[in-house]
């Protein structure tokens, strides 16, 4: 009986109770996002970071990858100590650098990386074939349109450019083997990769035995720590970052939105709330008679608590599920806008679908429907009954 | 004469010469003015320079700067080119102008003259780097049109619930002889002095809000660059729409109530 | 043996510092199957009365026994259940929940008492039948008149065979015809073996009960013996 006075008792006023769902449905889907938000960076990330199984990252010495122009030298002896270690199914070495290719009067820059093709983590293929040879290099789609180029074809590239005197350095003709999409590229950055060696040959005498990261895939079972103590008693020039580490730092970097998603997430349940709070309130303040009927003719305390908060609830839940839909919207749109930022991966969200944010945010409001109504609801119940109908039979 | 050139040469190359350093490395680091350091390009250098902390410098307000977390020194240019072996180069020029004018004849002239580099404007540069910020300020509007969205429906809501409260007043008043006119007039006003009210306590509460945040992520940050501010235009668009707002949800709820007859609204 | 027994009835409400003695000190039997009709002027605590009969207020100092049973000492739990089981309301404004039907508002106390669906609805048509509103049990109290309300009302009263129904002002808010009507109707219920205790204002329906309790000032001044 309780579910079939509440269900009537919504439909008595079917403008107001609309209202106040679509009410609830914008502050569900907000909260939504920001549940979403506060964990999607973290995981978006972590995801890609372990997308080709490489959970231990060297950098120089107090930077993370690429966070500078800084190397590490002695690359080859690094790498074969590292090898050394039979923990370590793979490691791979990185160098980050810049291209310039000459096209007719102008000249394209892009940046680049020299990678083992074999041991690589940095790009899946999309034609053509991997830079299995010295002179190949691959490229993708934003600067393989740029260069108007074609799989096959040879190019003249450069990684110095002298824009004062229009003189290249470190000049070499390389074949475009392929086309590649780079897994931590940035939306519209030009990019290429080539053989590590090759890239260190073109590039300036400093950085003959340089590298930018390395990248270690660890043998399963294997504990991290000692991974990492392991590399910093034999190696001691380097950063060790494991995936973890990664992540905090990157969270550290973008503080500012958990804060805010927690902030905003907090104020939308908060507004969920008062919105149904002030209409159960409202509507049980309209019904004080017909409350103190019901307990006269004998209906329980509890029974009567239970219809009112009831009508909380299913304002709440309704409004959650219609919310739960307009969030994904708004989730993508507001995604599309913060995936603009300069030199963030593309393939990182910011909002991350997960089923746990859905059923964090629709517990929330469930039980801010079930507050909003307890109040005014036991408040009605204990009221005086023979006062209570004595009033409104004066009113 | 010569041997006092080359003593003071001596005595030159002797004396360290100093650098500037940011007041975060400074309180990190716990350096101070005229303390020696050693400076190097790489961390594997032999043979690392010697410097004197000259001077502490504040942040700046760069909003380009916040997140970033290395230290910045300061240096003789010199002294830079000469450790990081970069030779008689610079990466830029900056060149002050005393007006807009001259400004403009300064590009015009340097762009035609020198070849391989190109002058701008510093506003113009300021506009091209500042794309975080205008992703951060598209994202902040976004989230501020649905909370203006949330905010009309709950406001819409409330009216309509504040004035079926009243729905047997209205009855009263409108057999009494009072016209529909008056009643939504009455209605609205009310509607419109509650927008205002609510929205000088909103402001109210933005400024607190505004100074907290910036409290905090200054000292997160550690800069003085203000985070949140809070102007004029803001606050009288914020009073403008709010007003709109409430006049909008006080005139669809007072429509909702003079359009039903007063018995019925009676309960009859 | 008397089915509502009440001895030394009082009731008194405070205002700031000012008493005000509703009831002082009220005795009086009522039989089964009897047609008690409580009446006196305006504010003489009829009304009290009948709400400390029907246990939705507590008395000062007396007791009030329902078949033997002191209700005036029950907490809200106890005294909420043996409303429902015992005693049956009509009010003046028929009080029926406007978002049910007739008959739904018929089931509501059985549905408390942990009626079954398909035995509730059946004597809650049974009722319906009884008052003359076999036809509209499907109409929201909106689509109803005043007479039909209250009928539903008495209808609603009689769901869980109280021990007694009690009426506040019944005919109250009705026409002369339908009061009448409903006047008719007691007459019936009470002929067909319910106990009624009626609180009025309204001649037809005080002379219409078998007995008449007089009531001035808080006190019965006759009528208190059967």
């Amino acid at each position: 009986m309780p579910f079939t006075l509440a269900w009537a008792s919504l439909r008595r006023h079917p403008t107001r109770t609309l209202l106040a769902m679509l009410g609830v449905a914008v502050s569900a889907a907000l909260l939504l996002d920001m549940v979403m938000m506060s964990t999607g960076m973290r995981e978006s990330f972590r995801t890609l970071l372990l997308s080709r199984g490489f959970q231990l990252r060297l950098a120089p010495k107090g930077t993370l990858p690429f966070d500078t122009d800084a190397t590490m030298l002695n690359t080859r002896e690094m790498v074969r100590i590292l090898r050394a270690n039979p923990d370590f199914n793979a490691v791979s070495p990185v160098l980050g650098g810049t291209l310039h290719f000459p096209r007719g009067d102008r000249v394209i820059t892009a940046s680049a990386l020299g990678l083992d093709p074999a041991v690589q983590g940095d790009y899946e293929l999309l034609a053509g074939r991997a830079p299995t040879r010295p002179d190949d290099i691959v490229v993708n789609n934003f600067l393989y349109s740029s260069l108007g180029a074609r799989i096959g074809d040879t190019l003249r590239v450069a990684t110095g450019y002298d824009p004062q005197t229009r003189e290249y350095s470190g000049m070499r003709k390389l074949v475009l083997a392929g086309r590649i999409r780079f897994l931590y590229g940035a939306m519209h950055q030009r990019g290429a990769a080539m053989q590590l060696q090759t890239l260190q040959q073109m590039s300036p005498p400093e950085k003959a035995d340089a590298s930018s990261l390395m990248m270690i895939r660890i043998r399963d079972g294997v504990p991290m720590d000692s991974a990492i103590q392991w590399i910093k008693q034999r190696i001691s020039t380097v950063n060790v970052i494991s995936i973890e580490a990664a992540l905090d730092q990157v969270d550290e970097r973008l503080r500012y939105f958990r804060q805010l998603a927690a902030m905003l997430g907090s104020v939308s349940l908060f507004v969920g709330f008062l919105l149904v709070t002030t209409l159960v309130t409202i509507s049980v303040n309209e019904r004080i008679g017909e409350i103190a009927v019901m307990r006269a003719i004998g209906i329980s305390r509890a029974h009567v608590v239970a219809q009112i908060v009831l009508e909380g609830v299913a304002i709440s839940i309704i409004g959650a599920f219609a919310g739960l839909l307009l969030g994904l919207v708004t989730g993508r749109y507001l995604n599309s806008i913060l995936s603009s930022f300069p030199g963030l991966p593309e393939a990182i969200d910011f909002f991350l679908w997960q089923p746990k944010s859905a059923w964090t945010a629709l517990g929330l409001l469930a039980l801010s429907g079930i507050a909003a109504g307890v109040y005014p609801s036991f408040r009605a119940a204990s009221l005086p009954i023979a006062t209570t109908l004595r009033e409104e039979a004066i009113a | 004469m010569l041997s006092s050139l080359f003593l003071f040469f001596l005595l030159q190359q002797a004396t360290p010469r100093t650098i500037a350093i940011d007041e975060r490395l400074a309180a990190d680091a716990h350096l101070k003015i005229g303390d020696r350091v050693y400076l190097s390009a790489t961390p594997e250098s032999r043979s690392p320079d010697t410097v004197i902390i000259g001077a502490i410098l504040k942040r700046s307000n760069d909003p380009a700067e916040v997140a970033r977390s290395e230290y910045r020194i300061h240096m003789h240019l010199d002294d830079l080119q000469s450790i990081t072996a970069y030779g008689d180069r610079v990466d830029r020029y900056a060149v002050a102008t005393p007006n807009e004018a001259a400004t403009t004849r300064a590009l015009t002239k340097i762009n035609s003259a020198a070849f391989g580099f190109d002058a701008h404007r510093s506003k113009d540069i300021a506009i091209g780097t500042s794309k975080t910020f205008q992703v951060v300020s598209r994202f902040h509007k976004a989230i501020g049109v649905i909370t203006i969205v949330a905010s009309a429906i709950f406001l819409l809501c409330i009216m309509l619930l504040k004035v079926e409260e009243r729905r047997r007043d209205v009855a009263a008043l409108r057999l009494m002889g009072i016209s529909r006119r008056t009643v939504m007039r009455a209605v609205v006003i009310e509607a419109a002095l509650l927008a205002l009210l609510g929205s000088a306590m909103g402001v109210g509460v933005g400024w607190i809000g505004s100074q907290f945040v910036n409290w905090y992520y200054r000292g997160v940050y550690r800069t003085p660059l203000a985070f949140s501010l809070i102007t004029p235009s803001i606050v009288t668009l914020a009073v403008l729409l709010s007003l709109v707002l409430g006049i909008s949800a006080g005139i669809l709820a007072s429509l909702r109530l003079v359009r039903t007859p007063p018995l019925v609204l009676f309960g009859r | 043996m008397s089915v509502v027994e009440a001895r030394g009835l009082a009731r008194n409400y405070s205002f700031g510092k000012e008493v005000v003695h509703a009831l002082a000190g009220v005795s009086f039997d009522v039989a089964e199957s009897d047609w008690v009709a409580i009446v006196g002027p305006s504010g003489c605590g009829k009304s009290t009365l009948l709400n400390l009969l029907g246990a939705i207020d507590r008395p000062t100092r007396g007791s009030v026994a329902i078949n033997g049973t002191d209700v005036a000492r029950m907490d809200d739990k106890q005294a909420t259940s043996f409303r429902l089981r015992n005693i049956g309301f009509v009010f003046q404004r028929f009080y029926l929940m406007p978002t049910l039907s007739a008959r739904e508002n018929v089931e509501l106390p059985m549905a408390e008492a942990g009626v079954g669906k398909s035995d509730r609805a059946s004597r809650a048509r049974e009722l319906l039948t009884y008052v003359g509103l076999a036809h509209r049990e499907r109409h929201r109290p909106s689509e109803l008149s005043g007479g039909e309300q209250q009928r539903v009302a008495i209808a609603r009263a009689l769901a869980n065979r109280p021990a007694i129904l009690l009426a506040d002002e019944p005919t109250g808010e009705l026409d002369a015809r339908t009061g009448s009507e409903i006047i008719g109707l007691f007459d019936r219920l009470n002929r067909d073996g319910t106990t009624l205790i009626v609180v009025t204002h309204d001649e037809d329906l005080a002379s219409a009960a078998r007995r008449k309790i007089h009531m001035r000032d808080g006190t019965i001044v006759d009528g208190a013996e059967r």
